[in-house]
C-alpha cells in the first residue's frame, strides 16, 4: 500500500514511503485522498498540477495542498496521480479521478496540509514522510 | 505538570526556560484532567514561546491535543514586539466557531411541526461536499469587506443579528483585495453553506438552565428549542491560510 494512516485526537495523518522520491509523492497523495474518498474507477481526464518548494518538505507540502486546491476547486475527488518531473525545487505532475458527485466519502474532507511533526528523509529502502492534516 | 491554582477554576503554568508568558488555564474537574491527560498542557507550553506573546498562553475548558496550538488554545501577539498574525494557529479555518440560535418555541410547539421543520431544514442548508452558494456570487465581495452587515443587507439576517456579533460582525480595516483569487477560486461557491466534516446544524432543546441570570441574557428558557450552528470558513478561508504560511515561510 506504501502510505498508512495516523490516529490523531483532532486531525489525521498519513506516513508514506516510496523507492523514489517520486514514488513517495505519489503515494503520499495516494494515502491523503484515501483519507476523504473511497476508491472509484477513473472517468475524468487527468488534471495538471504544479508545485513549489525551496526544500523538499515545502514541495512535498505544496504538492499536497495543490492537489486540494484543484480538487474542491473542479470538484473532483482524486485517486490517481503521477508525478512527470520533479527537480530544481519544481514538480510537475497530474491527478484523475471522478466528479464530487460520484464519489463515495470514507471520511471528513481535509482542509489544509500542515507542517506539524512533518518528516520527509532518506532511508535504505528509499524515502519516508510523516504529514498532519487539518480536518 | 504542575499547576498553580491562581482562584476557583483558573490556572497558572508559571514561566520556565523559554517561555515568553506563562499558561492560564480555565478549567475544572474532569475537564481538567482530561487536558492533563492527552498533553495539551505541553502544547499551552510550546505556545508560550511564540515570539510577541503577550499576556498569556490561555487555555479555554475544553482544550485537547491539537497541533501546534490546543485546540481551545487562545493566544495574542504584538507585532511590534516580533509577534506575527497567525494564519492558523489553533486550524486552517477562518474564525471557525459556534453559535446557537433561540427560536422562541417550546419543544411541544415543535413537535407539532416537527417533520414538516426537518424537512424544510434538509432541503434549505447546503451540506457536505462541492459548492453549495446560496446567495448571489456577487455578494461575496460585499461579504469579504463589510461582514455580516452585507449578509443582512441581502436578506440573509436582521439588525438585531449584528448586535450579537463581535465587532457586530465585521473585521474593521478589512482588505478583500489581499484575499488571493486562488482563494475565491476555491472557495467563492461556497457562501452560505455548512460544509462537511465536522461542522454541522442541530436542533436542540434546552434541558435544565444551570445560570438564571444568564439565560435571563440569552434569552433562554427551559424546552426552548435552539439550532446550535458550527461553520467556518470552508474554501476560501483554508486556502487563504495555505497561501499566507507559504508567504511567511
Amino acid at each position: 500500500m506504501s502510505y498508512r494512516v495516523i490516529a490523531h485526537t483532532a486531525d489525521t495523518g498519513i506516513e508514506a514511503s516510496g523507492t523514489t522520491i517520486e514514488e513517495l509523492f505519489v503515494n503520499a497523495a495516494r494515502g491523503m485522498f484515501s483519507l476523504m474518498y473511497e476508491p472509484a474507477d477513473i472517468t475524468m481526464e487527468p488534471l495538471p498540477v504544479r508545485a513549489t518548494g525551496a526544500t523538499v518538505e515545502d514541495l512535498l507540502v505544496d504538492w499536497l495542498s495543490e492537489l486540494l486546491f484543484v480538487s474542491e476547486s473542479k470538484e473532483v475527488a482524486f485517486s490517481r496521480f503521477a508525478v512527470l518531473d520533479l527537480s530544481h525545487g519544481t514538480l510537475s505532475g497530474e491527478a484523475s479521478g471522478v466528479p464530487y458527485g460520484s464519489a463515495r466519502l470514507s471520511g471528513p474532507p481535509i482542509k489544509a496540509v500542515t507542517y506539524h511533526q512533518l518528516e520527509l528523509a532518506e532511508t535504505d529502502e528509499g524515502w519516508h514522510a510523516r504529514v498532519i492534516f487539518d480536518v | 505538570m504542575d499547576l498553580k491554582k491562581l482562584r476557583e477554576a483558573v490556572w497558572e503554568i508559571p514561566r520556565r526556560g523559554g517561555m515568553v508568558v506563562p499558561g492560564r488555564v480555565y478549567g475544572a474537574g474532569e475537564l481538567l484532567e482530561s487536558a492533563r491527560e492527552d498533553q495539551a498542557m505541553k502544547q499551552v507550553v510550546n505556545v508560550a514561546h511564540l515570539p510577541g506573546i503577550v499576556t498569556a498562553s490561555m487555555a479555554m475548558p475544553d482544550i485537547h491535543w491539537g497541533y501546534g496550538f490546543p485546540i481551545g488554545g487562545v493566544a495574542a501577539t504584538e507585532v511590534g514586539e516580533g509577534g506575527v498574525v497567525s494564519p492558523g494557529g489553533v486550524g486552517f479555518d477562518i474564525c471557525c466557531g459556534v453559535r446557537l440560535l433561540g427560536s422562541g418555541f417550546s419543544q411541544g410547539e415543535f413537535e407539532a411541526h416537527r417533520e414538516a421543520v426537518m424537512g424544510e431544514l434538509d432541503q434549505r442548508i447546503p451540506r457536505g461536499l462541492g459548492k453549495g452558494a446560496i446567495a448571489r456570487r456577487g455578494l461575496l465581495n460585499e461579504v469579504l469587506e463589510r461582514g455580516a452587515a452585507a449578509a443582512v443587507d441581502a436578506g440573509y439576517g436582521s439588525e438585531p443579528d449584528l448586535e450579537r456579533c463581535e465587532e457586530s460582525g465585521t473585521s474593521a480595516g478589512s482588505n478583500p483585495g489581499a484575499i488571493s483569487s486562488r482563494a475565491i477560486e476555491r472557495g467563492g461557491g461556497q457562501l452560505g453553506s455548512l460544509g462537511a466534516g465536522n461542522h454541522f446544524l442541530e436542533v436542540q432543546v434546552v434541558d435544565s438552565i444551570w445560570d438564571a441570570e444568564a439565560a435571563e441574557v440569552y434569552g433562554l428558557t427551559e424546552g426552548m428549542i435552539c439550532v446550535m450552528i458550527h461553520c467556518g470558513s470552508r474554501g476560501l478561508g483554508h486556502q487563504t491560510c495555505t497561501d499566507q504560511l507559504k508567504l511567511m515561510g
